[in-house]
């Protein structure tokens, strides 16, 4: 029984992928939860600059629905500081996906002609996130702009290129098809949803930016639904990352059958010993696999399209 | 193993039911939590939400019938605004999250800070006080003036009743020894015997001159010191903005209490803080 996997050109030791934004702002957090057993790391986004993100509360807990709301705005360190921690899990050999996000095309090229040169996995373009005023959602829910985007971006590396699609659309359709025709390696769904939590004595919303995004165990039936989608839609055009709401080994054979070749984790990783969190996936993965004699990863991937 | 004795939710919403000037620019506040909740434990802290303003990081000095105690000293906006909060008002607590002091026993208890550090300290102090095994307990409190002590009376009234002995220091000399509690402590281990085990809190540069004086003596047995005085977002461990090179370890839930051995691997101990962009700051 092997658990690796491949995502296009890439090779993984197995489908667990660290995903962006959780443990991901050090290079030693993300050495951390790598050796810890995962397949690979995505990077905090990285932009061009320095941004300091939106006020506190900014990130906490919905215990009733085990999933976590967030507001963190992208703060990052900027791409000139961040490339110290990239060169150092390059050199550790940890598999590092750089996760990058600018306001505008013009943002994204500085960001991608500052880091390629660095031997990365591959680059995560967040065109995506719902917490900030400019950039984020907008861009990544306007099919011309995601090709524009892209297209510039496969003109300038040879690395990699995953695209990080938002949930918040009509139609992720039309979104993922002009990623694919801008030229990107694979496609990573869902960012998060848009929300909010208002406190009721208080009688305000809790975040500092008042509007987040959801992830956690909740939005798991929305990211399969999506996956779903597109595997249905390109079949093994485009390899396909799932992400959303996975907490237990069982959430990522449902990804896997719904056309994922490989899953990200991070909600679930919020925890005081996500080394063993890690440990319980990969039993819970192999224990279905002997339990359905499958012998390799990739005989799960579509599997529930019959 | 870390198991929050509170589930981790959004913010539980408590009621201010007193608030006193604890010292020069710092306030005491007794918070009411509505719902049934177990004792906090020493070194751990809660987030602070104050609704509209900002949410950050503040140590437990005291927790019984789910009334908490917090000290909050004027730092920036987020504090000025809960020192402006007054009794009736509503805030949000999150926690009880981290790792807690573990004292061990037949040792001598060495507990130094200053500042906003003292506030986990007088827990510890408590918790210490309320064990079966009766062992010498030195608090070592300094300040630049006697204005701006925590908690004077209660440890000077504590030592005046033998259960602990008090050295008190001020840089200007306004109360007790003129200079620095590291001092104090560095006088009592040339003369002590005991072994002993070190705890402190504070601002992480004395943290840092505190740990040099202990590795020096080999009757210091452990040193347990509190991070949590560090920039955070979630306090679960999940965004990583609190985390420590080279180790990997999240403040929030790797400690914030770390002991002699892990502190010697956190290269950042004394040197490096992060900001609220990631990026790393000289302390």
């Amino acid at each position: 029984m092997e658990l690796e996997t491949t995502v296009g050109s890439i090779k993984l030791r197995n489908p667990l992928i660290l995903s962006s934004g959780i443990l991901g702002t050090s290079y030693s957090t993300l050495q951390r939860i790598y050796e810890a057993g995962m397949g690979a790391v995505v990077t905090k986004s990285i932009g061009p600059r320095a941004r300091k993100g939106n006020p506190n509360p900014s990130i906490f807990a919905l215990q009733e629905i085990k999933s976590v709301i967030n507001s963190v705005g992208l703060a990052n360190p900027g791409y000139k500081v961040f490339r110290e921690d990239i060169e150092k899990l390059i050199e550790n050999k940890i598999p590092t996906i750089a996760s990058v996000f600018g306001e505008n095309e013009t943002e994204f090229v500085e960001v991608l002609e500052g880091l390629k040169d660095l031997h990365i996995l591959a680059f995560e373009l967040n065109l995506s996130c719902p917490n900030i005023e400019k950039g984020g959602t907008q861009i990544g829910t306007n099919p011309e702009t995601v090709f524009n985007i892209v297209k510039k971006i496969r003109s300038i590396t040879s690395s990699p290129i995953w695209v990080k699609l938002t949930p918040n659309v009509n139609n992720i359709i039309d979104i993922a098809e002009a990623a694919v025709k801008g030229g990107c390696d694979a496609l990573v769904a869902i960012n998060t949803l848009k929300a909010m939590v208002i406190d009721i004595d208080a009688q305000i919303p809790i975040l500092g930016y008042k509007r987040g995004g959801l992830s956690g165990a909740a939005i798991k039936p929305i990211g399969i639904r999506y996956v779903y989608d597109l595997f249905e839609n390109f079949g093994e055009k485009i390899p396909i990352v799932g992400v959303g709401g996975i907490s237990r080994g069982e959430d990522i054979i449902e990804y896997l059958l719904a056309g994922a070749n490989a899953v990200q984790i991070g909600t679930a990783l919020g925890v005081a010993y996500p080394e063993n969190m890690i440990k319980f996936f990969q039993m819970r993965i192999k224990k279905y696999m002997k339990e359905h004699t499958i012998e390799k990863i990739s005989e799960l991937v579509g599997g529930a399209h019959k | 193993m870390t198991k929050q004795t509170l589930p981790n939710t959004k913010p539980i919403m408590g009621r201010i039911i007193k608030k006193w000037e604890e010292c020069e620019d710092t306030f005491g506040f007794l918070i009411d939590i509505p719902v049934k909740v177990k004792g906090a434990k020493p070194g751990q802290f809660i987030m602070l939400w104050i609704p509209g303003v900002d949410e950050y990081p503040i140590g437990i000095a005291d927790f019984e019938n789910n009334v908490l105690e917090i000290g909050v000293s004027k730092m920036g906006v987020g504090t000025e605004a809960m020192i402006n909060k007054n009794i009736g008002d509503l805030v949000g607590i999150r926690g009880f999250y981290g790792k807690p002091f573990q004292p061990p026993n037949k040792v001598n208890h060495l507990i130094i800070g200053g500042g906003f550090g003292m506030t986990p300290l007088k827990l510890l102090t408590t918790y210490l006080l309320l064990r079966e095994e009766k062992e010498e307990i030195h608090i070592f409190e300094g300040a630049r003036s006697k204005n701006r002590l925590m908690y004077l009376d209660w440890f000077q009234n504590l030592h005046d009743q033998k259960k602990l002995v008090f050295h008190v220091s001020t840089d200007d000399g306004s109360y007790g020894y003129k200079g620095f509690p590291t001092v104090d402590l560095e006088d009592f281990l040339q003369k002590s015997e005991t072994p002993s085990v070190i705890y402190a809190a504070g601002p992480e540069r004395m943290m840092k001159v505190i740990f040099d004086i202990g590795k020096k003596y080999q009757k210091v047995i452990d040193m347990q010191m509190s991070f949590a005085d560090r920039y955070m977002r979630c306090g679960f461990g999940l965004c990583s903005y609190c985390a420590v090179d080279p180790t990997g370890w999240r403040i929030c839930v790797d400690g914030p209490i770390f002991n002699a051995k892990q502190i010697e691997q956190i290269e950042d101990f004394g040197n490096y803080r992060r900001i609220e962009t990631g990026e790393k700051q000289r302390i």
